[in-house]
């Protein structure tokens, strides 16, 4: 193809060609969300989790570790409107609604970093599976079919046992868990699309292998790997929240939803409020994100709507 | 069907063996010494002592043949001696295991008897009131961590208003209905099932509210389906139409997941049995962590996964049953 022959056709504009700018998908993406009551109430309780994250040493108005006498078993403010600690206080004087603020922090940065691990080496792992074939194919998928065999309690109890409790552990045994589904789906569409025309006709005009996996393989695929990434965030919050209920995931004095429990569930007779606040807290997020999920997937996928 | 099943137990052996190899090279590598856990609170002993027990425990051996001797053991039904009882791990969990059994059963039951209604009506009655509300209660309890589900349970039927046990474990329900039927004592069954109930709705739910959606999304399918309307021309009474034809059909996803609830009711299991100090293999496997005795780790690891494997080749089994159309060569 010579110079000129490209010149002549960006010379002449297509206004056509301004809708698929980069931009376009979003904008029309969030139009697609305000028409949705699903995704309009999932991506408003999502916001709500990010914005107490991001912002929880403006809004708390204690210190979340903080230890005052008169706080201990404080009630909340419908109960007593003389309260100065809205959601009341725990059974060590903290302020309730400020650990809850703080809380949010630890759910949502291992959700996105267990996410952001388990999407990104299992989808390279699977799209090196199914582009190459042979040697690496089997390896991946042995590793996979492993994997899959064993319940993710094991996988967690392995992992524990040898990094003992924290919020590392808890993010390598999470990541582990969850990356076959990326390398599956990816694999899977790999294969679908490798000997397609276009991509042999990249593969033949010298185009290497990375830029085929990224440039043609990897938007065919994007979309299903958001959703299962969103789907999966509420996975983890959930299993993070079990684990440390149970002792064995982030520790004290960081201030957790899960560990909240832990320690509202020996009050429930004197101070239910301690368990209800950080649970509320746990299922409004995480209903959010299924919600939000749910509702990409219908968009992204309109043959699963009903699923 | 031979050559399958076949294919099909080596394929199992091979995972066990992989899972073994890397639980036990996993645990060898532990920072900390396991003769330090057993003689902790012994402050007279010398470091002579503890070698000759590293010596006894085989600690100083190679790592393969550790691995080996560990190995061997097992297939003579040998699981190594816990750190902290001092005892042969294996009664210990077997000890634990009907417990587990039991809950997980009854789980499963509930998660059935609450999803497979859930899922019909809601399928039913698509795009209407009922179809939504069943499809916000799917929602809730798919994101209600089991966890808190239980506190939340005991708060209400067991703090306020005081109808079932906290927690706690009511005896054996097997032996309980065997004393019925042999006795027709219903006392015994009673007390079981009381303890029973909370831990097992608990577990049963995010389950059954996931297969409530799985059952509600083939069954629309199905329903459009040209042999449930054929059925229907023909003059045959819905309720056998969707009884007989739709649902039939709408089962067969569940039963494929079958396999992997089974696993994800052992993790909860794990978890709910320390909500309900329930005296599962889950609880004692989250305090043999907090104990450090690795040995009673690796042997529940180790027999939670020959369950879960022999329950999975008995769903493929189960698959052909259900699913004329599968046959396994």
């Amino acid at each position: 193809m010579t110079d000129a022959t490209v010149a002549s056709i960006d010379t002449s504009p297509v206004p056509a060609l301004r809708l698929a700018s980069p931009q376009a998908p979003w904008k029309d993406l969030l139009r697609k969300l305000r028409k949705s009551v699903k995704g309009m109430t999932g991506a408003a309780l999502v916001s709500l989790a990010i914005l107490a994250a991001l912002t929880a040493p403006l809004l708390a108005p204690y210190s979340p570790t903080k230890q005052t006498v008169r706080a201990k078993f404080a009630d909340p403010i419908f109960k007593d409107s003389e309260s100065d600690y809205i959601l009341g206080g725990d059974n060590l004087g903290r302020d309730i609604l400020s650990r809850i603020l703080y809380g949010s922090r630890a759910s949502l940065s291992i959700g996105f970093l267990v996410t952001v691990a388990a999407a990104t080496v299992g989808s390279i792992a699977g799209g090196f599976a199914g582009y190459r074939g042979g040697l690496v194919d089997t390896l991946v998928m042995r590793l996979v079919d492993l994997q899959l065999s064993i319940p993710f309690i094991l996988l967690a109890m392995i992992v524990l046992a040898i990094m003992g409790p924290g919020f590392w552990s808890v993010f390598v045994a999470l990541a582990v868990a969850l990356w076959v589904n990326y390398a599956r789906l990816v694999r899977g569409e790999t294969l679908r699309i490798r000997d397609m025309e276009y991509v042999v006709a990249a593969r033949t005009i010298g185009v290497d292998e990375r830029r085929i996996l990224i440039k043609h393989i990897l938007p065919n695929v994007i979309h299903s790997i958001l959703v299962l990434a969103t789907l999966d965030m509420a996975f983890v919050i959930i299993f993070e929240a079990s684990l440390t209920f149970l002792g064995l995931g982030i520790q004290p004095p960081t201030p957790t939803w899960g560990f909240m429990l832990s320690e509202g569930r020996n009050y429930l007779q004197e101070s239910p409020w301690m368990s209800v606040f950080p649970g509320l807290a746990i299922i409004l997020t995480v209903v959010g994100i299924n919600l939000l999920g749910d509702w990409l997937r219908d968009t992204f996928d309109p043959s699963l709507r009903n699923r | 069907m031979g050559p399958f099943l076949i294919r099909r137990i080596g394929h199992m052996l091979g995972v066990l063996t992989a899972v073994l190899i890397i639980v036990s090279v996993l645990l060898r590598l532990i920072p900390g010494d396991p003769v330090d856990v057993i003689m902790a609170g012994n402050p007279g002993i010398t470091e002579e002592d503890k070698q000759a027990l590293r010596d006894q425990l085989g600690l100083n051996d190679p790592i393969v043949v550790q691995v080996g001797n560990y190995a061997g053991g097992l297939v003579r039904g040998d699981f190594g001696d816990s750190l902290r009882f001092r005892t042969p791990v294996r009664p210990l969990i077997m000890e634990k295991l009907p417990p587990t059994i039991e809950l997980t059963i009854f789980a499963m039951l509930i998660a059935v008897m609450i999803a497979v209604p859930l899922g019909l009506i809601t399928a039913l009655q698509r795009d209407r009131p009922a179809d939504y509300i069943g499809s916000v209660l799917a929602v809730l309890g798919i994101s209600i961590p089991s966890f808190l589900l239980g506190i939340l349970l005991i708060l209400f039927f067991a703090v306020e208003w005081r109808i079932f046990p906290a927690s706690g474990y009511g005896g054996s329900f097997s032996s309980a209905l065997w004393h019925f039927v042999t006795s027709g004592d219903l006392g015994p069954l009673k007390k079981s099932f009381r303890y029973l109930i909370l831990p097992g709705v608990t577990l049963g739910v995010a389950v059954s509210a996931y297969n409530a959606r799985i059952i509600r999304s083939t069954m629309v399918e199905v329903l459009r389906q040209d042999y449930v309307r054929y059925a229907q021309a023909k003059g045959m009474p819905n309720r056998v139409v969707y009884i007989g034809h739709a649902f039939r059909n709408a089962l067969i996803p569940v039963v494929t997941i079958l396999g992997l609830q089974i696993g994800y009711l052992l993790s909860g299991a794990f978890v709910i049995e320390n909500v309900f100090a329930w005296p599962g293999i889950g609880r004692f496997s989250v305090q043999a962590l907090g104990w450090r005795d690795y040995p009673v780790v690796q042997g529940v690891v180790m027999i939670t996964a020959v369950i879960f494997l022999s329950i999975n080749l008995l769903v493929d089994l189960l698959y052909v049953a259900i699913d004329p159309r599968i046959r396994y060569r």
